[in-house]
C-alpha cells in the first residue's frame, strides 16, 4: 500500500466537505461518491487511497503511520497531542471550545470549581493557565446534563451555533480556543513522501484560499 | 509488564551495528540493571515523558530499573585526558504513557565524550548514518542545530515566554498558527516571513545550509549556522543527511547538533541522538558529549507477516520405537530438514507435510 498516498478522514458531513475539497484539489476518487459499504476507496489515476474513519481517531491512523496525512480537528489535536505534523488549517468544520454554564452562575473563587467535560486536558490546560483549582469530571455524552443535574457547576464543550446550550437553558461564559479541520501529515510519510505530501498540501492550500 | 527484548531480528541488527561501531574503534558499555532513583530523579525530563519502576533495596535505598544508558554512561566513566568511545546493547525500562504498562525496551547506541572536535561531531553523525544504512537500504537522517531556531528567535527579540510556543510550533511545521502568534506579537513581517522559511526548510544538508545563508540571520542563529556549516562539509559524500529544524530537544540537556533518524515501515524516529553537553555538565562532568540510541523494538515491524509453516514436516508418534524415531529426526534435522515430534497436531501450528512413526518406519 505503499505507493499511494492513504488518507484518512473523519465520517460525517466534515468528512464530506473535506473530501469536496481534495477533489477540487485535484485528488478525487470516484469511488467515494459511489456510496455502499467501502471501507477503503482508490484513485490509481490521482495516486490517493481513501478511507473514512472516526473523527477522533484521524489522529491515532495518522500518527502511527497507516494514514500518510488525514484531517483531524483542532479539539482532537489538542486533546490527544500526537506527534504529527500540523500542516494546514483547512477553514471547515469552524466552532469554539467553550465554558458553559447556567445563566447568571458566580464564579465562587473559595470552592473548587466541578468541570465536566469530554476534553479533559484541555480542560485542565486551560483552567491551570487561569491558576484555578478544577475538579475535572470525564463524560463521554451529553455533557449539557452535568450543569443540569447539579453534577458539576459548568461545562467545557464544542460549540457550534450554541443552539443546544440555548435549548437546555444554557449560555457561553467564555471561550478557550477557536476549532476547525487541520491538515495533518505522519513524520515519517512526510519525509519519504515528501514531493506527493507537500504537492497536496500545497494545492490544497490554494484551493483554501481562492474560498476565501 | 511487556517483554520486547527478544524481538526478533533485534538481535540481527545488533551483530551488524556492533561490527560497524568496532571498526572504528569503539569499546563495548556493559551496565547492571538498577541504578540509584536519585540519579534519573535529578534528571527527570531527559528521559522524556516516561515512568521509572523504582523498588526498595535491601538496604533501604530507593533503587530503579534502568529508564536510560546515557545517563549510566556518563556516571560510570570519565572522560578525562583522552576520549571515551562506547557502544552498547542493553534493555530499559519505561512506560511510555499513563495508558502503557512498563516495557522491556531493548535499545543500541553509542557514545563519544571528551573535549569533542569537529571530526568528532561527523563521526558520530557519519555512524548514525551508517547504522540507519545497515538496518534499512533506505533511510533519512534528519539534522539541525539547537541554536538556529532558538538563536533566530533570540536575536528577532520574541519575548522568552513566546520562544517556546514558537518552538512547539517549528516542530509541528504548524505555519498557520506562527503567522497568528507572529500578528499577535506585533512582530515584524520580515521576522515572520523567515520564521516560516525556518521551519519548512527540508533540504539534503549542505543545500540546506546554503539555504539558510541566504536568510537574514542575527548573530547568535549565524553563529549556529557556521557550526552546521562546517560539520556539513567534514559529512560531504556521507548519503542519506538532511536538513529539517523541526526537530526539537530539551536545551536544558541538549545543546548544538540533534539528529532523529527514519527507516520506511516504522511510523516514528528508530534514531534519536545529538549533542548533549548540558547534561554531562548537570552531572559535574567537564566535558563534551555526543551520541544517539537505537530503538531495535521498533524493528520488528520490518519483519515479514507471520511464516507460513512452523516446520516442515510434523511426525506423529505412537510411542513404539523412540531409538529409530530419534535416528530418524536427527538425519532429518542433519539434512535441513525442520521437524517436530509430537502425539496430535498441535493447536494452531502449520506444517508443509505430515507423516506417522509407527512400527519403526516413517509413512506420510
Amino acid at each position: 500500500m505503499s505507493d499511494m498516498l492513504n488518507i484518512a478522514l473523519p465520517k460525517g458531513r466534515l468528512g464530506d466537505k473535506v473530501y469536496a475539497l481534495f477533489e477540487k484539489a485535484g485528488f478525487g476518487c470516484p469511488e467515494v461518491l459511489e456510496g455502499g459499504r467501502k471501507l477503503i476507496f482508490e484513485s490509481p489515476d490521482t495516486g490517493v487511497r481513501y478511507f473514512f474513519v472516526k473523527p477522533s481517531d484521524v489522529a491515532i491512523y495518522v500518527e502511527r503511520g497507516a494514514a500518510d496525512v488525514g484531517v483531524a480537528g483542532k479539539d482532537i489535536l489538542l486533546e490527544y497531542t500526537p506527534d504529527v505534523y500540523e500542516l494546514l488549517d483547512l477553514g471547515l468544520g469552524k466552532c469554539r471550545m467553550c465554558v458553559c454554564g447556567r445563566p447568571g452562575l458566580r464564579d465562587d473563587q473559595r470552592r473548587t470549581l466541578r468541570v465536566a467535560t469530554k476534553f479533559s486536558k484541555i480542560a485542565r490546560d486551560y483552567y491551570a493557565r487561569l491558576g484555578r483549582s478544577v475538579d475535572l469530571i470525564h463524560l463521554n455524552g451529553s455533557i449539557e446534563l452535568a450543569p443540569l443535574l447539579g453534577l458539576s457547576d459548568v461545562i467545557v464543550d464544542i460549540v457550534e451555533t450554541g443552539a443546544t446550550l440555548r435549548e437546555n437553558g444554557l449560555e457561553v461564559q467564555g471561550e478557550v480556543c477557536p476549532i476547525s479541520a487541520r491538515l495533518i501529515a505522519n513524520k515519517v510519510s512526510y519525509k519519504f513522501n515528501y514531493p506527493a505530501v507537500t504537492a497536496l498540501a500545497a494545492r490544497v492550500r490554494e484551493i483554501c484560499e481562492d474560498a476565501k | 509488564m511487556e517483554s520486547t527484548f527478544s524481538a526478533p531480528g533485534a538481535d540481527g541488527v545488533f551483530m551488524k551495528l556492533r561490527d560497524i561501531y568496532r571498526s572504528w574503534g569503539y569499546a563495548r558499555y556493559r551496565m547492571g540493571k538498577f541504578e540509584e532513583y536519585d540519579l534519573y530523579a535529578k534528571n527527570r525530563s531527559f528521559i522524556t515523558g516516561s515512568s521509572i519502576l523504582t523498588f526498595t533495596d535491601t538496604d533501604g535505598r530507593l533503587m530503579a530499573l534502568k529508564p536510560d544508558v546515557t545517563l549510566s554512561v556518563i556516571k560510570n566513566t570519565s572522560p578525562a585526558g583522552s576520549l571515551q568511545k562506547l557502544y552498547y546493547c542493553e534493555s530499559v525500562y519505561r512506560a511510555a504513557d499513563a495508558f502503557s504498562g512498563f516495557s522491556e525496551i531493548q535499545q543500541a547506541g553509542l557514545e563519544c565524550l571528551g573535549n569533542l572536535d569537529l571530526y568528532n561531531m561527523a563521526e558520530v553523525v557519519s555512524l548514525a548514518a551508517m547504522s540507519l544504512g545497515a538496518i534499512s537500504g533506505r533511510f533519512v537522517l534528519d539534522l539541525a542545530h539547537l541554536g538556529l531556531i532558538g538563536g533566530f528567535l533570540e536575536d528577532a527579540g520574541v519575548p522568552e515566554e513566546a520562544r517556546e510556543e514558537f518552538t512547539r510550533l517549528a516542530e509541528e511545521k504548524n505555519s498557520h498558527e506562527a503567522a497568528a502568534l507572529s500578528e499577535k506579537l506585533n512582530l515584524p513581517a520580515e521576522t515572520a516571513r523567515v520564521f516560516q522559511e525556518l521551519i519548512h526548510l527540508r533540504a539534503p544538508l549542505e543545500e540546506g545550509v546554503r539555504k539558510l545563508s541566504a536568510l537574514p540571520l542575527g548573530p547568535s542563529a549565524a553563529s549556529a549556522l557556521s557550526e552546521l556549516a562546517r560539520l556539513a562539509i567534514a559529512l560531504r559524500g556521507v548519503e542519506g543527511i538532511w536538513l529539517d529544524l523541526s526537530l526539537r530537544a530539551d536545551p536544558r540537556y541538549y545543546n548544538g547538533v540533534v539528529m532523529r533518524g527514519f527507516i520506511p515501515g516504522v511510523p516514528t524516529a528508530v534514531l534519536s541522538g545529538g549533542r548533549y553537553d548540558g547534561l554531562v555538565r548537570r552531572l559535574g562532568r567537564d566535558a563534551g558529549a555526543m551520541g544517539f540510541a537505537i530503538y531495535l523494538n521498533l524493528l520488528d515491524r520490518l519483519l515479514p507477516e507471520g511464516r507460513e509453516f512452523d516446520a516442515d514436516l510434523l511426525i506423529l508418534d505412537d510411542g513404539s520405537d523412540p531409538s529409530a524415531l530419534l535416528k530418524k529426526v536427527r538425519a532429518l534435522t542433519a539434512s535441513g530438514v525442520t521437524v517436530r515430534v509430537d502425539f496430535a497436531a498441535p493447536e494452531g501450528m502449520r506444517f508443509r507435510r505430515t507423516a506417522r512413526f509407527t512400527g519403526g518406519e516413517l509413512r506420510e
